[in-house]
């Protein structure tokens, strides 16, 4: 599909200083919200966003729209937005740039989502590692605050909001929500158990709304030039355009704002300049390490949710890693086991030992110590993960560990023999 | 309140505690600020904590053991966190980790005896466009090579 | 009510109830290790998960409720490969000290492996080394090889002793158990721990190395330490043919278990001081009836007809005023029934005394102020604690009976008092070795409640029987039977004393005569 490419979230980044409203204001920045607060209700912003079928960016995939409605509305407890910051997927490196870049379309997004769902604190979860960032948004926040587009009665419409960054500190399971939330909440990184689901129990027992950094960032977009023209920017189940991030051995590793449905071919050889030094392609990894990994035969395919599932792998983050023939697969899979390991949070037992199980006999075939079974064995161990665990990150090891077994058998067996 | 932050760091402990209905959750933020004046977390700033936040000690140790960024231990004044994920790592980042050790005398998760590097390796730090990546206290570098790695520690030097 | 099918089989159970309760009712177990009924579902061992016909994946039992038509597979290939699948999960870093481990015999771990394991280990690499011995207070000692992070003990202490003690350090594969420097279990509670902790990664110093789960029997019984009445466990070692064992019993356990009817109301849990109380039950004990002037050989007729002959001298001298009686409220009802039938009754005493009992702090989970067993019942029996001074006690006093059933040395009568001395005649019925047993004329031994057909009634009045456990030492026999004999010997109301063969036929007797034994 050639679509014309409009940029929408990544229009204005190279535009100097515009992470001050100032600058911000000048490109026309927080009419939107003016405009949604002063003369819409937030039932119309809900029905907008539903119909522009924007799904969550972060990974999961989720409907945005539909996550909302799940929020109960007559509830006796505030309810809270959580924007998912947490960024912890390797590959990704999108809303780094988000927020660096355009910290005010960000808080845009955020208060037309209070507004609509009738929430008046959110708290930015952003990684621990990201500190200057949280500062440039600590800033931001601040000036929005001054201008009174966050804060008590912002533009006089009685509406209360406060936004507060709080950091993480270096644990990728707290990008899941319900281990974000438990984060938050001061302990350790666990996930909870679903149901209940966030939308009815969720930060502080009160109901409460996680989005993706880029998800939102997409709102004050869809309430400026509405649903139709979203949708038409992708597809028609999976609307917009998305913020893909190259990286490994291509001429131009970097973001690429291009619509939903764009080809992952396209994307690697047209947008990120082909492989680097001329080598060969070997695999692609196109969602962030937890989605299987590609072919070079299997890379003719839309980038979109639903495509990259058919195909057994996963959209996920849009985070695109590109491997060359120098790089060994051993070395791969030896990176996405000791990744799952250090990062398990320890508490189901087929995540917390079976993560570590694989990982020690994938270091000892790199060592040059691999025994016959040892590939049916981490098949076999990976199969008891899969669907087993207490939270997506069991499956999120497994699938891209089962796929790579099973598509490089043969170079991973001369490992071991060799 | 102890003694033991400047009177700074307890205001922003104070503001910072009263953003939160629970105060519990307040502990991260809490901990970042105590870590970043005293260089790690002690047993003693455990207890501190858990006095601030009104929860028990134990609790705050829960918390200071489970993220990879607390350290109950000091850390050197920069603190060079190399990636070793995997774009980093096809892109070279295990040779100049290699060469980083040799340099400053210390292998991964050890502390110079000066006192002025720990080296670590961490996973993907969020900027895999410019691997290989380290990170020194709070700065990114990245498109590492040696030469780089030798200016940027000539600079941290003066 | 809603109506399921569990492997086929329809079964209607309440609203709300979780897979794993509503199997349970229909007879089949499905396996689990982090969840027990006093705590919210944690879902972290995954031992549960059944297959839900509709559900893409596998579903936690404990945590799933049931929905009007639920179809649930507990037995299909998925389900089995799933279970085989956590056990050899933590089969692979657990130690192989069943040789050593002090749960063998009882570990969840060996018994799951044998009923749904039965693999072949496929584990080649090195296993996590931690340490294997850290105190953890009061007497408890934490393995972290041996934790397989089920965080029962952890919940427990959150939830149940509010106390916190325990916490959950490091990540992934290396979490482990543990607590803050120096602040160490600290509650009276903390011996559930090792019943709790499903493998023996708890374990306490009054049990470790001592014996092995299997040699023990197990007997049902009250604990006699306070007014609570738990229920209770007397694991004993029955003896070996070929040579001795130092002692009888070697723990105490909690009686109820998950499985039981009415376990939520009863409460899983004892206290420590009862858990680790019981040395009275075989220490200094007495075994044979001691007479200052007599031999009696052996004779228990011969000891009754001399407490008899003493009686029945003072009623000739129409002096029965002479006569006192100090009782005690570690009896048990049917003996205080039998008492007051003897002393109150038939011989009209007026001199009938209870010392002041034993008293402690009480907790705010199980542990009462009052340390006997049986205040409750003694008060429905229709005695009163109000009556005598020891003056008059003492004054004009020439035969003196005491009943000394507590091993505790506490009250007002810690050892006889010149003035008791004094008394011309003073027999002893008592379990208990004890310096004072010297200044009575004659020392009857008598059983514990460990040894005994009785029964206590709690401190919110319920009555609560037991039987015996252990067979009492030497002559030692119930204070019930004894007295029983006297009341024959007395041969004041011989008709009532000869209808009773047994504790039970007091019983009876007890609730024709009155109404608060009747329910």
């Amino acid at each position: 599909m050639n679509k014309v490419l409009e940029k929408v979230l990544t229009k204005d980044f190279d535009v100097e200083h515009l992470y001050k409203i100032g600058v911000y204001m000048k490109k026309g920045g927080y009419k939107t919200l003016t405009k949604v607060l002063k003369k819409l209700k937030p039932e119309d912003v809900l029905k907008e966003v539903k119909a522009a079928h924007l799904r969550g960016r972060g990974g999961a995939g989720f409907p945005a729209g539909v996550k909302w409605g799940f929020v109960p509305k007559d509830v006796d407890k505030p309810k809270y937005l959580c924007v998912n910051a947490d960024e912890g997927e390797p590959g990704t490196f999108k809303d780094r740039y988000i927020m660096s870049h355009n910290p005010h379309m960000l808080l845009e997004g955020i208060v037309i989502t209070c507004f609509c769902v009738g929430i008046h604190t959110a708290f930015i979860y952003i990684r621990g590692e990201y500190e200057n960032i949280a500062q440039r948004l600590e800033l931001a926040i601040s000036e929005a605050e001054d201008k009174g587009f966050i804060g008590k009665n912002i533009l006089k419409t009685g509406f209360d909001l406060n936004v507060f960054v709080h950091r993480g500190a270096g644990a990728y399971i707290c990008g899941e929500e319900t281990a974000l939330l438990e984060s938050l909440e001061g302990k350790r990184g666990n996930p909870r158990l679903k149901p209940p689901f966030p939308a009815a129990i969720g930060l502080f027992q009160s109901p409460t709304v996680i989005n993706n950094v880029e998800t939102l960032s997409n709102i004050p977009h869809i309430m400026e030039k509405g649903a139709e023209w979203f949708v038409k920017q992708g597809l028609a189940e999976d609307g917009g355009t998305r913020i893909f991030g190259v990286s490994g051995k291509v001429k131009k590793p970097g973001i690429y704002e291009l619509p939903v449905g764009t080809s992952l071919k396209e994307l690697i050889y047209t947008h990120a300049g082909g492989m680097k030094s001329g080598k060969k392609l070997k695999a692609v990894i196109p969602g962030g390490m937890s989605s299987p990994i590609l072919k070079p035969d299997e890379i003719d395919i839309p980038m979109d949710c639903e495509s990259l599932a058919k195909a057994d792998s996963m959209l996920g983050s849009g985070a695109v890693i590109v491997l060359d023939e120098d790089v060994s697969i051993i070395d791969v899979l030896r990176k996405i086991t000791q990744f799952y390991s250090h990062e398990s949070c320890g508490q189901c037992t087929p995540c917390r030992i079976g993560n570590s199980w694989i990982n020690k006999i994938v270091t000892r075939i790199y060592k040059g110590k691999g025994k016959k079974d040892d590939l049916d064995n981490i098949e076999k161990l990976a199969s008891n993960m899969l669907g087993r665990t207490l939270c997506p990150l069991g499956d999120a090891a497994a699938m891209p560990i089962l796929a790579v077994v099973k598509k490089f058998r043969k170079e991973l067996k001369a490992e071991i023999k060799g | 309140m102890s003694p033991e932050v400047t009177k700074s760091t307890q205001k922003k402990i104070k503001e910072i505690i009263a953003r939160y209905p629970k105060k519990q959750a307040a502990i991260l933020p809490v901990i970042h600020l105590i870590q970043r004046e005293k260089g790690f977390i002690s047993d003693e700033e455990e207890k501190l904590v858990a006095e601030l936040l009104g929860i028990k000690p134990v609790k705050v140790r829960e918390v200071v053991t489970f993220y990879s960024m607390l350290s109950q231990k000091p850390l050197g004044k920069y603190h060079i966190q190399v990636c070793s994920n995997l774009t980093c790592s096809i892109m070279g980042a295990e040779r100049l980790i290699d060469y980083l050790s040799k340099k400053l005398g210390i292998k991964p998760g050890e502390t110079s005896d000066d006192g002025k590097f720990t080296l670590t390796t961490v996973e993907c730090l969020g900027a895999c466009e410019q691997a290989p990546n380290m990170m020194v206290n709070t700065d990114y570098y990245g498109h590492l090579d040696k030469e780089k790695i030798d200016k940027i520690l000539k600079e941290l030097d003066e | 009510m809603v109506e399921i099918f569990i492997n086929d089989r329809p079964i209607k159970v309440e609203e709300g109830t979780t897979v794993l309760k509503a199997a349970e009712k229909a007879g089949i177990h499905i396996p689990h290790i982090c969840y027990h009924e006093a705590f919210p579902p944690e879902g972290s061992c995954r031992m549960c998960l059944v297959e839900i016909e509709g559900h893409l994946c596998l579903e936690l039992a404990c945590a799933t409720q049931v929905q009007e038509g639920m179809k649930i597979y507990t037995e299909t290939k998925d389900v089995i490969e799933a279970r085989k699948g956590v056990l050899e999960f933590l089969m692979a870093e657990h130690p192989m000290d069943c040789p050593i481990c002090d749960k063998a015999g009882q570990c969840t771990l060996q018994d799951y492996y044998e009923e749904y394991g039965l693999f072949e280990s496929s584990f080649q690499e090195e296993k996590e080394r931690k340490d294997k011995k850290v105190n953890i207070g009061k007497g408890l000692i934490l393995d972290r090889e041996r934790c397989i992070l089920c965080t029962r003990c952890v919940r427990f202490l959150r939830d149940i002793t509010k106390t916190n003690e325990l916490g959950v350090f490091n990540r992934g594969v290396h979490s482990e158990i543990g607590v803050f420097d120096g602040q160490v279990i600290d509650n009276n509670y903390a011996g559930n721990l090792v019943e709790l902790c499903p493998v023996g990664a708890i374990t306490d110093k009054d049990f470790r190395f001592k014996t092995r789960n299997w040699f023990l029997e197990k007997g049902a019984s009250i604990c006699p330490l306070c007014a609570r009445g738990c229920q209770i466990f007397i694991e004993y070692h029955p003896g070996f043919a070929r040579f001795e064992v130092p002692k009888r019993v070697y723990r105490i356990s909690s009686r109820v278990t998950s499985r039981d009817e009415n376990a939520k109301e009863k409460g899983y849990w004892i206290c420590d001081i009862g858990r680790y109380g019981y040395s009275y039950i075989d220490k200094d004990r007495t075994e044979f009836m001691a007479h200052k002037e007599r031999d009696l050989s052996g004779d228990k007729e011969e000891a009754v007809k001399y407490i008899n002959e003493k009686i029945k001298k003072l009623i000739y001298r129409n002096k029965l005023q002479w006569m006192g009686v100090i009782l005690n409220t570690w009896l048990t009802n049917e003996e205080l029934f039998l008492t007051k039938k003897v002393f109150t009754d038939d011989l009209k005493l007026k001199k009938v005394f209870f010392p002041e009992q034993a008293q402690g702090e009480k907790d705010d989970l199980l542990l009462t102020e009052d340390r006997t067993p049986n205040k409750k019942g003694t008060e429905e029996i229709g005695f009163q604690f109000d009556q005598l001074e020891e003056k008059e006690l003492f004054e004009d006093t020439e035969l003196l009976i005491v009943f000394w059933t507590s091993p505790f040395d506490l009250g007002t009568i810690t050892e006889l008092t010149p003035e008791l001395k004094k008394i011309k005649t003073k027999i002893l019925f008592t379990p208990f070795k004890r310096k004072w047993n010297d200044d009575f004329d004659l020392v009857i031994p008598t059983a514990v409640s460990a040894e005994k057909t009785g029964s206590y009634t709690n401190i919110d009045g319920k009555v609560q029987h037991f039987g015996p456990v252990l067979s009492p030492p030497g002559e030692a026999q119930a204070e019930w039977k004894w007295l029983i004999s006297l009341g024959k010997e007395l041969d004041i109301d011989f008709k009532s004393y000869v209808k009773m063969r047994s504790s039970l036929d007091v019983f009876k007797s007890m609730k024709d005569e009155i109404k608060f034994f009747r329910t």
